[in-house]
C-alpha cells in the first residue's frame, strides 16, 4: 500500500494539492508542520505562529475526507533555517530561507517521518512540475511564469525527484483558486502569504536582535563607503541592507545611490550609484545539482539570480570539485546579491544551483 | 473496518440520558437564575436541584459545591485560589503537588507561586504508586501549606494515596486538594469518608458535556477567586450558570456512580485482556503502573525504539484511536511528563494510552491488540509497509 503525504500550509495552494490527490484515488495524508515559536518563551506551544494555518489545514482535511497531522518540526526548522537566515544576515548576505527550508524540512525531513506512516511519495502546493521518465525525474518551471515557484528547489536531494509530486504546476493561480471555489475549501479566498513564516512581523531585525544578542556587529552603527573607499556616510547596521538597496542610505547624495556590498568584517555598506550595481560574473557555492547533467565548462545555460526575475543567458566558466560554480553572464545583471540562489535551468528544467558568494564585472570578482 | 475509539481518558460522549436532561435548559427553560421572575426561579430550581444531585453523590454539602466551566477551571480555582487566598492575608504558602499531576494542576502550582511568594514542591511517585511523603512532610513543614495530588492517575490509571496523604495534610493543618476528574466512577470517591479539602469534578469525562465542572470546597475552607463580576457561586465563580451544563454534570455524575462496580467489572476484564494481548504480541512492552493498584479505565504501555508520533498516527490510519500519554499533549515532541517523572525520560520510548467506556467491547480490544502488534513490528523493521 502506497500512501502520499501532502504537505499543507493551510493556504490555498497546498489545500487544492491536496484535493486534487484526493480526487485521483490516492490515498492521501495531510502534514502541516510546526516550524517554530516566536514567542522566545520557553515554553513552547502556546504563541506560536503558524497555529491559523494548522486550523485551516485540518479544516480542508477534514472536509475532504483525510488525515492530517501535524508534525512539529522546531529543532530542526531552527537549525536548518532560522539559525543559518541569523548567520547569514550576520555575514552581510542576503538569505534565501524557503530555499534552505525546501532544501532540508520540507522535503527530506518530512518525508523521512512520513515514511513510518506508510509514504512513499511527498506533494506540495509549489508552482513547479514533474516530469517523471523511466530513468529520470525532471523538475520544471511551473505553467503559471507569474507563480512559478522553482527558483525555491534547486536544493532537493536528487534522490528526492522521482518522489516528488506537485498537482497544481500545471494550473495558474487563478484555475487554482477557482478549483478551490467549486470544492468549497475554506482556504479559497486566503491571500497570498508574503511574509517569512518565521517573522510574521515583516521586520527581521527584531529576530535578529533576539537571536544574535543585543550587542553584535551586524547591528552596530558602521561606515557608509564609495566604491573607492571614502567614507560618505554612517549606517546604523549592516544586517539591516541589501545589495540593491536603496533606502536607510541617509540623504545629501548628487545622484540615487545604491548598496553594492556590505563587508561584515569591517562592519562597511558599499555604495554607489546605479550604473555599479551590474555585474556579469558571478561566483555561486554550496551547489546542488538535480541529475546526472551537470553543465561543464563552455556550456550555455540559463540563470535566474533572484525570485521573479528572469533568467538570463550565461556560460559556465568552472565547476569546481568543490560544489562552487563560476558563471559568465551574457548581459549584465543589476544588484546580484551574495546569499541569494542562483538557479540553473536548460530551458524549463531545473539543473541545480547554488547560494551566491560574489558577483562582479571583472575577472577578479 | 469501523475505527475503534479507545480514548475515553480523553473525552467521551454525552449519554443519551444526559443529552434528554439538559434538552429543556437549552430552550425551554432558558431563563438567567439570578432573575427575579418566573424563567429565573425555574432555571434556578433546576440549577439548585443539581448542586444538591451532585453534593449527594459525593458526600458533600450543597453549599460546597460551586460550579465551574471544567476541570482545568477547578484545578486553577483550588491551588491558585487557596495560595491566594493565603497570600491576600500576608502569608507565604508552600505548594506541593504530585509530579504526575495533570498539567492544569503542575501549571497552576507554578504559577501560584510565580512571584516568588509562595514555594512549590513537586513530590515524587513511583512506579508501584507510593508516594515520597518525605517531601510532602518537609513541605507541610513550611505552613501553611496546599497539596495536591490527584485521586486516579489520567495517564496510567494509577490510584494515588489520596485517604491516606489527606490525613496527613489535615493532622498537619494544611489544605489537601485532589484532581478526581479521572476518579469519579472509577473508584470510590466520597468527601464524607475521605477529609479532602478542595475536589475537582469534571463532566466530559464521564459522559456529560465539554466545558461543565466543579469544585466542591469544604465549609470554612476559602479560596480568593479568579474572576471578577457578579455575584453567581457566592462570588467565587462569577458569570451567569450554565444551567443546562449544571444539570448535564449532576445526571453524568450520578449515573457514573451508580454504574461503577458493573463498569468495574466490564471495562476491567477489557484491561486485562488488553493487556495479555498486547504482552503477547510484544513481549518487551511495558505497563506503566503495573505494579500499582489502578482504575479500570487505562491501559498505559511503553514501547521501546520506536518513534510515539509515528506510531499514534500510524493507529489511526489503521482506524485505531488512542493517545499518547495525554490528549492534551498530543503532537508535542516532548514525552509524556507522567511515564518521565516515574520511569525517566527516554526518547526513543513510545507511550500508548488505551482507555475504555461503556461502549467498549472486546471486539475493539481484540482488534487494537492485533494492530498495535502489526504496526509496532513495521516500525521496528523501519520499512516502509
Amino acid at each position: 500500500m502506497s500512501r502520499v503525504l501532502v504537505a499543507m500550509s493551510g493556504g490555498v495552494d497546498s489545500s487544492v494539492a491536496a484535493a486534487l490527490l484526493v480526487d485521483a484515488g490516492h490515498e492521501v495524508v495531510g502534514v502541516t508542520m510546526k516550524t517554530f515559536c516566536y514567542s522566545g518563551v520557553e515554553d513552547h506551544g502556546k504563541t506560536c505562529c503558524g497555529l491559523d494555518g494548522i486550523a485551516d489545514a485540518r479544516r480542508v482535511a477534514v472536509a475532504l475526507g483525510m488525515p492530517h497531522y501535524v508534525f512539529d518540526v522546531e529543532e530542526d526548522f531552527t537549525r536548518d533555517v532560522i539559525d543559518d537566515f541569523v548567520s547569514e544576515y550576520a555575514r552581510g548576505r542576503t538569505p534565501n530561507p524557503c530555499v534552505r527550508c525546501n532544501s532540508n524540512t520540507k522535503f527530506r525531513d518530512l518525508l523521512a517521518r512520513g515514511r513510518e506512516l506508510g509514504c512513499d511519495r511527498i506533494a506540495t502546493g509549489h508552482y513547479v512540475r514533474m516530469r517523471h521518465g523511466p530513468d529520470r525525474s525532471d523538475l520544471l518551471r511551473g505553467r503559471d511564469a507569474r507563480k512559478d515557484q522553482s527558483y525555491f528547489l534547486w536544493g532537493l536531494p536528487p534522490s528526492l525527484l522521482p518522489r516528488l509530486l506537485f498537482p497544481v504546476g500545471d494550473l495558474t493561480k487563478d484555475e487554482v483558486r477557482a478549483q478551490a471555489r467549486a470544492l468549497e475549501l475554506v482556504t479559497a479566498e486566503k491571500p497570498e502569504s508574503q511574509e517569512i513564516c518565521f517573522v510574521p512581523s515583516g521586520d527581521y531585525r527584531d529576530l535578529l536582535q533576539k537571536r544574535l544578542g543585543p550587542v553584535h556587529p551586524a547591528l552596530e552603527p558602521g561606515p557608509l563607503v564609495d566604491s573607492d573607499g571614502r567614507e560618505v556616510g554612517r549606517h546604523d547596521g549592516y544586517a539591516g541592507f541589501t545589495v540593491g538597496q536603496r533606502k536607510g542610505l541617509g540623504g545629501g547624495f548628487d545622484a540615487p545611490m545604491y548598496v553594492l556590498a556590505i563587508h561584515a568584517d569591517t562592519r562597511t555598506v558599499v555604495v554607489g550609484s546605479r550604473d555599479e550595481l551590474y555585474a556579469e560574473r558571478v561566483e555561486v557555492g554550496e551547489v546542488n545539482w538535480l541529475s546526472e547533467d551537470v553543465p561543464g565548462p563552455g556550456r550555455e545555460v540559463l540563470v535566474q539570480l533572484r525570485y521573479r526575475a528572469p533568467a538570463v543567458p550565461a556560460v559556465v566558466r568552472s565547476d569546481g570539485e568543490d560544489g562552487t560554480l563560476a558563471l559568465q553572464l551574457r548581459q549584465e545583471v543589476a544588484a546580484v546579491t551574495p546569499g541569494q540562489s542562483a538557479v540553473v535551468f536548460d530551458g524549463e528544467r531545473v539543473l541545480g544551483g547554488g547560494r551566491i558568494v560574489r558577483a562582479g564585472r571583472t575577472a577578479g570578482v | 473496518m469501523k475505527p475503534i475509539y479507545l480514548d475515553y481518558a480523553a473525552t467521551t460522549p454525552v449519554r443519551a440520558e444526559v443529552r434528554d436532561a439538559m434538552a429543556p435548559y437549552l430552550d425551554q427553560c432558558f431563563g438567567n437564575p439570578s432573575s427575579t421572575h418566573r424563567w429565573g426561579r425555574e432555571a434556578a430550581a433546576a440549577l439548585a436541584d443539581a448542586r444538591h444531585e451532585i453534593a449527594d453523590v459525593l458526600g458533600a454539602r450543597f453549599s460546597e459545591i460551586c460550579f465551574t466551566r471544567g476541570g482545568t477551571e477547578s484545578d486553577n480555582l483550588a491551588v491558585c485560589g487557596r495560595a491566594a487566598w493565603h497570600m491576600a492575608r500576608g502569608e507565604s504558602p508552600s505548594v506541593a503537588v504530585s509530579a504526575v499531576e495533570h498539567k492544569a494542576v503542575l501549571d497552576a502550582a507554578r504559577q501560584a507561586c510565580a512571584d516568588g511568594r509562595g514555594c512549590c514542591t513537586v513530590v515524587g511517585v513511583s512506579p508501584d504508586g507510593t508516594v515520597d511523603v518525605d517531601a510532602i512532610d518537609a513541605a507541610l513543614a513550611q505552613a501553611p501549606t496546599v497539596v495536591s495530588m490527584m485521586w486516579v492517575n489520567n495517564e496510567t490509571g494509577m490510584i494515588l494515596p489520596v485517604p491516606e496523604v489527606t490525613d496527613r495534610v489535615k493532622a498537619a493543618g494544611g489544605t489537601m486538594h485532589t484532581d478526581a476528574v479521572q476518579a469519579v466512577g472509577k473508584v470510590p470517591v466520597r468527601v464524607d469518608e475521605t477529609p479532602v479539602d478542595l475536589l475537582t469534578v469534571t463532566g466530559h469525562k464521564i459522559y456529560g458535556p465539554k466545558g461543565t465542572g466543579a469544585l466542591f470546597m469544604r465549609r470554612g475552607v476559602e479560596v480568593a477567586p479568579l474572576l471578577h463580576g457578579g455575584g453567581q457561586e457566592r462570588t467565587l465563580r462569577p458569570g451567569t450558570e450554565d444551567v443546562a451544563g449544571a444539570v448535564g454534570l449532576a445526571t453524568a455524575l450520578r449515573l457514573a456512580v451508580e454504574e461503577r462496580d458493573e463498569q468495574a467489572a466490564h471495562q476491567g476484564a477489557l484491561r486485562t485482556l488488553l493487556e495479555t494481548l498486547l504482552h503477547d504480541a510484544i513481549p518487551d512492552l511495558r505497563i506503566h503502573g503495573g505494579d500499582a493498584r489502578r482504575a479500570h479505565h487505562v491501559v498505559s504501555v511503553g514501547v521501546s525504539g520506536v518513534d510515539g508520533r509515528s506510531l499514534l498516527m500510524s493507529l489511526d490510519l489503521e482506524g485505531v484511536a488512542a493517545s499518547g500519554g495525554s490528549a492534551c499533549q498530543s503532537g508535542s515532541t516532548k514525552g509524556s511528563h507522567v511515564v518521565a517523572a516515574l520511569y525517566g525520560a527516554d526518547d526513543a520510548y513510545a507511550t500508548l494510552r488505551f482507555s475504555f467506556s461503556r461502549h467498549s467491547t472486546e471486539d475493539d480490544v481484540r482488534r487494537a491488540a492485533e494492530v498495535t502488534g502489526r504496526v509496532v513490528a513495521r516500525l521496528r523493521e523501519g520499512a516502509p509497509v
